[in-house]
């Protein structure tokens, strides 16, 4: 089976491509945050044991989105299309699109899945949104 | 936290540049000293009067100062490096200013200098993974914020080249500015497109170079004979670091705005009696944005004070006469310091053509990496 890239922020979620996010939850503040670290709580410092892995449907709100058109990380290949998206109520971050930015206006929903690129010769799934209504 | 105007007086009484320019076989040494042998001219003084130098710099590596010094001679002077991203020349400025501020030495140095280095950032150690592979680029950011406000606010990409057209008119007068062509908005928009409506003229330019600046107190002014209104004083000197983000302003910009009224405020002044500002407009977006966040604006409304020429040398406030970092270049160590060059030589009426009319009051603003924002208020007396 194909390795997911970045196993410690999604996982599959069983329907196929769709992938839950994995958040933080804090023991000792109650807080949800994104992405879950091995340091402890962002929000009120607290030592990584009290921060227990809680996976997520793997939705969210789109809020804008550009494309790229330069090389500006090794991992991408220019165009390309990001976004900012709420992730969960007041969470806000960077997500890539899949496909062109034609498909894509505020506001709508969209969700994570897999799709295959490649990365240092293997093949791996990485998390790329897409709207919802096409899944 | 003791304010700057409740401890004694800290003057800049001389400042010097090297050039900005594209990566060469420039040794970063010779370029450092350029910039402190035109400080120390500037001033009117010998490096012996010197007593501390803080360093800023970013891609040199370790003890670039101390092997700098010697070739000044060996004073014994303390010697700080200061790393602070692209705010590491305006971070070594504060640690001089407050050292004399604090009556702990009279005289001080802060020299920027720097090479474009490996440009490697902590942040590729955290071992934190992000769901965009471009989460950490500055760039798209901006570019994303850009987006929002040209639905939200009406924000075109002209408002974004006409920002950039100005601070390379301007850095087109600059002898220190890496990039020396006078761009239309036109041309702004007909460059390479990188991220959303963001081209490549709106974008700082990579670089090296160097500037510093000499502080000292009212003491010393008077014992090393500096006269009449060249030294220029600081009064505020403020650096804090981001919060999470709240709702959809980018941190780094909540965090400026927060900045700049504590440095108003330390400084005893509002933002309407800025007369000059130079600030971190490391891509277009970033100068209307922070425009509207220092006061200088209504929020919503950075677009109009530039094209109505409030921005413009000559405007109410000009706002990066230099070129900004657009135009005149950003470095990274030296940039911090190259505000200041440009600030002081503004506020004692020797900018030449790129004077801005009456000036008495300007602030340096700076954004580094991670996010801190820093902010200095001159002001001549």
């Amino acid at each position: 089976m194909t390795a997911l890239e970045k196993p410690d922020l999604y996982e599959l979620d069983g329907t196929g491509p769709g992938l839950k996010l994995i958040f933080g939850r804090c023991a000792a503040c109650e807080e949800l945050h994104f992405p879950r670290t091995g340091y402890g709580c962002p929000r009120c410092g607290a030592r990584p044991e009290n921060v227990t892995a809680e996976a997520r449907a793997g939705q969210a709100t789109l809020l804008t989105f550009i494309t790229l058109h330069a090389k500006l990380a090794p991992g991408i290949t220019p165009p390309c299309v990001v976004g900012e998206a709420e992730i969960a109520p007041g969470m806000i971050e960077e997500v890539m699109l899949s496909g062109g930015a034609e498909q894509y206006r505020d506001g709508m929903a969209i969700v994570a899945r897999a799709e295959e690129v490649e990365r240092d010769g293997e093949t791996r799934l990485a998390c790329r949104f897409a709207p919802k209504e096409e899944v | 936290m003791a304010n700057l105007s409740d401890m004694r007086p800290v003057y800049v009484i001389g400042v010097g540049m090297h050039p900005y320019q594209f990566a060469s076989d420039t040794l970063y040494i010779d370029m450092g000293l350029t910039a402190v042998r035109g400080a120390l001219e500037d001033a009117g003084i010998a490096f012996p009067e010197v007593e501390s130098a803080y360093i800023g710099c970013t891609g040199i590596g370790m003890a670039a100062g101390r092997i700098m010094f010697n070739h000044l001679g060996s004073t014994g002077l303390a010697c700080t490096q200061v790393e602070n991203a692209s705010a590491s020349g305006s971070s070594a400025f504060q640690m001089a200013v407050l050292e004399v501020a604090a009556g702990r030495r009279d005289v001080s140095l802060a020299v920027g200098v720097d090479k474009t280095g490996d440009q490697l950032r902590a942040v590729q150690k955290e071992k934190v993974s992000r769901l965009s592979d471009t989460a950490t680029i500055p760039l798209v950011k901006y570019a994303l914020m850009a987006e929002h406000l040209k639905k939200e606010k009406g924000l075109s990409a002209e408002d974004l080249a006409m920002v950039a057209a100005k601070n390379h008119t301007n850095a087109s007068k600059n002898p220190n500015a890496q990039f020396r062509k006078p761009r239309t908005v036109e041309q702004v928009l007909a460059s390479t497109l990188v991220a959303g409506t963001t081209t490549s003229l709106m974008c700082c330019p990579r670089g090296e170079g160097a500037a510093a600046a000499i502080v000292a107190s009212e003491d010393a002014i008077r014992r090393l004979g500096i006269l009449g209104g060249k030294p220029i004083r600081v009064t505020a000197s403020v650096l804090q670091s981001e919060t999470p983000q709240v709702g959809r302003e980018i941190p780094s910009v909540t965090l400026a705005q927060r900045v700049a009224e504590m440095a108003y405020d330390e400084a005893g002044i509002k933002a309407t009696d800025l007369d000059c500002v130079e600030l971190h407009d490391a891509f277009a977006i970033e100068e209307i944005l922070y425009t509207e966040t220092f006061g200088l604006a209504p929020k919503g409304a950075g677009q109009h004070f530039l094209r109505d020429g409030g921005s413009a040398i000559g405007g109410r406030c000009c706002v990066n006469s230099s070129g900004g970092l657009i135009g005149q270049g950003h470095p990274l160590g030296p940039t911090g310091l190259g505000q200041v060059h440009e600030l002081t030589r503004q506020l004692r009426g020797e900018n030449g053509e790129r004077q801005q009319p009456g000036a008495r009051i300007g602030m340096a603003h700076m954004i580094g990496l991670g996010s801190i924002s820093i902010a200095h208020i001159l002001t001549k007396d």
